[in-house]
């Protein structure tokens, strides 16, 4: 029910959690009077999943040239 | 009370919305409720007074990331045909599906809280005369990401100059295969 073979499906869950990992940095650091590192370390997190989306979106798209689907089981080319 | 609104209705966004993307099975409407789920991390983040931290939120994931889904989404073949409930009612003017609307609104109130919020808190800095000017996180994020993470900073450049040049040549249409 849960799983999903779209390759966009498995990149949006990616995105969520790296949200809820970026909440969980700046959640912890208010605790911590004064100490701002926790959201640095979320607008880092931030940096990461924009590059992570830009790139894996790329590849998806390039899949879906040569591929024709985005199935996630389509993606079996390395495969021995 | 203004807070407390403000963490209720941005929790319940951003619980509702992400539930909402893993049991859709849609997957623009995956991408639709992302957003809400987003925009609700975003009041979150004001609640707990990292204002710049809220508006890079909205501006790179709501503006950027999303679009950049929708886009791939629509490039590669969209999502699957409406089902025939949903097309009977879209024969209906402005007729959606009822989730949509609730979360939609949802994400609405919360946007328009935000905006208000930290509005708010700005024209509290300027009008008071005894207290302090409202000091946002700006200047204390922007002074540590250049004195004590700066490395972290730079290497962050690096990366992103990577991405932009890695995706640019990965989703390059290729010229071997242009002709098939």
């Amino acid at each position: 029910m849960l799983a999903r073979k779209n390759i966009i499906a498995i990149l949006l869950g990616i995105e969520l959690i790296l949200n809820a990992s970026a909440l969980n940095f700046v959640a912890y650091s208010k605790f911590l009077a004064g100490n701002m590192d926790g959201q640095i370390f979320s607008l880092f997190i931030i940096v990461v999943a924009a590059a992570e989306a830009a790139v894996g979106l790329a590849i998806v798209i390039r899949f879906y040239q040569i591929n024709e689907s985005i199935h996630i089981d389509d993606a079996a080319q390395l495969q021995g | 009370m203004f807070a407390q609104i403000l963490f209720i209705l941005s929790a319940l966004l951003a619980v509702a919305g992400a539930l909402m993307v893993v049991f859709s099975r849609d997957i623009m409407h995956a991408c639709i409720y992302l957003l809400a789920s987003l925009v609700g991390v975003a009041g979150l983040y004001l609640t707990l007074g990292a204002d710049f931290l809220a508006a890079t939120q909205l501006v790179v994931y709501v503006g950027g990331v999303i679009i950049l889904m929708l886009f791939a989404i629509m490039l590669t073949g969209g999502g699957r045909e409406p089902s025939e409930k949903m097309k009977l009612l879209m024969q209906v003017p402005l007729m959606g599906s009822p989730r949509t609307y609730v979360l939609s609104f949802l994400a609405l109130l919360v946007l328009s809280l935000t905006v208000g919020k930290l509005f708010v808190r700005v024209m509290e800095g300027f009008t008071s005369v005894d207290k302090l000017p409202y000091m946002g996180t700006v200047d204390s994020i922007g002074t540590l990401l250049v004195t004590k993470h700066v490395l972290a900073f730079e290497i962050s450049s690096v990366l992103l100059l990577g991405a932009l040049v890695g995706a640019a040549v990965i989703a390059r249409p290729n010229k071997k295969r242009g002709a098939k």
